[in-house]
């Protein structure tokens, strides 16, 4: 599977102190990747060093496989920023002519993409107004669509959701499913874990500069998490198999409930089960939030 | 680069500063008409040729003077941000990430601030020397190279201003271009004096100016090309604040051009390391 991004040991200080610190990530192409941290954790920093506003001091990257810094490969990575500032003096439509032509676009491509993007972000009809008379969620759609005028390979979505509505929220999120099934890379930066749950593959945490985890988020809160075994009988025989495995939080005539210490501990459970001569008929761990994660892993460091 | 060009010269037209600056020319050029108008009817009423001799180029002085003025501040205001308010707005964010080398960015601000600032300095040259040429009948065989030193004058206010405003905010950049500009202004004023009391202190202090902010000698040059020193009056043409009794040498034309390549290749460094 090829990388869309690829980082090692990438670090940018400021004045010596921690923007963001040794970040090794591989985010393969066509994944919908989550960026998660809290305020002044070194998201935006990373973001801004992979898209190149910044320099970093150390470590390296590559980006659709080509080094950071790169220039060409921009045709194909489309940013939206956190502040989606434009220039207010334009036209949404001179807007995207301009961006068009940052891109290096070709008259054609743009008569077709700039139609076409104004139409996904919701904007048509609206492309001959002034970009300073568009409230804030329809410069962030604007915004979108400069993102998404050259078809990007990759997308840098810096808090793409901040100003919009929740109809608004589920549209972006439309939007970037609709990327993923056409093989596109998303590098998403939110602080909206249900919408980070909804759409990422992969999730990484970073808190102090630095990545302290990372994975499916559906695997995940597998570690740590509760297990819901439903057996024919519970028998004293079978608690004490599944005792050293995990710890019985509950226990009725045919449910067991423990939790277990990682991931890896689950199958063995199922085999501890049929192993004691238990009929197992449905195993399963409760589903930990993103946010329960998110919280976990913030106090763990604390 | 030709992407910024283009975006950089509309981008000038959609400032409130420009309007305020035709405005301000507009008032200016009407004043400037009005009174060379009535003086040279006067002086024509009067037919003393000797007062004609000395009023006339005074008169050029003045319009050549406060109208270099007008430009340079057309010049610093609307350079002062010319990075750092897309910085501090955040719009360069979007355009940085483009597949565009910085400097591109940087070349392509320089030319389309730079033809718009000296579109702005010919118009003004142009409409300066039409009123006096055809009211006083003054004739300039050298005025294409006196109009392009003329808008040189913005052009070298602008690339000082580029740097300030890539390493500060657009308050600090037109601040300290302003303060540079009044070196120049003070430091010409100064050296006239200094040639009026044959003083070679104040002479050398008008030299060191001109080397931190070479705009007030390029006035000096201009003044000499419009006047050549061919005339016994020549002396009392060149005297007050707005002559020039010694002519800039070539080499200092030479300098300022550097001068102006040296600050744009330094706004181009700088910018290319800088962390936005």
């Amino acid at each position: 599977m090829n990388l869309a991004i690829e980082t090692e040991n990438l670090t940018k200080l400021y004045d010596g102190s921690a923007g963001c610190k040794e970040i090794c990530l591989s985010v393969e192409e066509g994944q919908i990747f989550g960026l998660l941290g809290p305020n002044g954790a070194g998201k935006s920093t990373l973001v801004k060093t992979l898209v190149g506003l910044v320099r970093p001091t150390s470590g390296s990257a590559s980006l659709l496989g080509r080094p950071l810094g790169n220039v060409e490969v921009r045709r194909k990575i489309g940013f939206l920023p956190e502040n989606f500032s434009y220039h207010e003096w334009l036209t949404g439509r001179q807007l995207l002519e301009f961006h068009a032509s940052l891109y290096k676009m070709d008259r054609w491509t743009r008569k077709s993409r700039i139609p076409l993007v104004l139409d996904v972000v919701g904007l048509t009809g609206a492309e001959r107004k002034k970009v300073k008379t568009y409230s804030k969620g329809m410069r962030q759609r604007i915004g979108m669509a400069c993102a998404l005028l050259p078809d990007p390979d990759l997308v840098f979505l810096d808090e793409p959701t901040s100003a919009l509505d929740p109809l608004g929220r589920r549209e972006v999120r439309e939007i970037m499913q609709g990327l993923k099934e056409r093989g596109k890379t998303i590098f998403l930066n939110s602080h909206l874990l249900s919408e980070v749950e909804m759409v990422c593959d992969q999730v990484a945490f970073i808190k102090g500069g630095r990545i302290i985890d990372q994975g499916r988020p559906d695997q995940m809160g597998a570690d740590g998490a509760v297990v819901e075994l439903h057996v024919d009988v519970v028998s004293d025989g079978l608690l004490d198999k599944i005792s050293p495995l995990a710890r019985i939080v509950s226990s009725g005539s045919t449910t067991i409930r423990a939790a277990v210490r990682s991931r890896e501990d689950i199958p063995e459970l199922a085999r501890a089960v049929v192993g004691s001569g238990g009929r197992l008929y449905r195993l399963a761990h409760e589903k930990v939030s993103l946010e329960e994660i998110f919280i976990n892993l913030l106090k763990e460091g604390d | 680069m030709f992407t910024i060009f283009r975006f950089t010269f509309r981008e000038a037209f959609s400032r409130k500063i420009l309007l305020v600056s035709i405005i301000i020319a507009a008032v200016f050029l009407g004043i400037f008409g009005t009174g060379v108008h009535f003086a040279v009817k006067d002086i024509a009423r009067s037919q003393n040729q000797m007062l004609a001799s000395i009023i006339y180029p005074q008169l050029l002085l003045f319009g050549l003077y406060f109208g270099g003025f007008i430009v340079s501040f057309l010049s610093i205001i609307s350079s002062a941000g010319i990075i750092s308010s897309d910085i501090e707005s955040g719009s360069i964010q979007a355009v940085i990430t483009k597949p565009l080398a910085r400097y591109e960015i940087i070349a392509g601000k320089f030319l389309g601030q730079g033809v718009f600032l000296a579109s702005y300095a010919a118009i003004m040259f142009a409409v300066i020397s039409s009123i006096i040429y055809y009211k006083t009948g003054m004739r300039f065989p050298w005025i294409w190279q006196a109009g392009l030193l003329f808008m040189l004058q913005p052009i070298v206010l602008m690339s000082v201003t580029m740097l300030v405003s890539v390493l500060s905010s657009t308050v600090a950049s037109g601040a300290i271009a302003f303060m540079l500009y009044s070196v120049a202004v003070v430091g010409g004023v100064v050296e006239q004096i200094g040639y009026l009391i044959n003083n070679l202190y104040l002479k050398n202090g008008g030299i060191v100016s001109s080397l931190i902010m070479p705009v007030d000698s390029l006035y000096r040059k201009i003044v000499h090309i419009m006047m050549p020193a061919n005339n016994p009056l020549s002396a009392i043409q060149q005297m007050g604040p707005f002559g020039a009794s010694a002519e800039p040498s070539i080499w200092m034309v030479a300098y300022t051009l550097l001068y102006v390549l040296a600050f744009y290749l330094l706004s181009v460094y700088y910018f290319s390391r800088k962390d936005i």
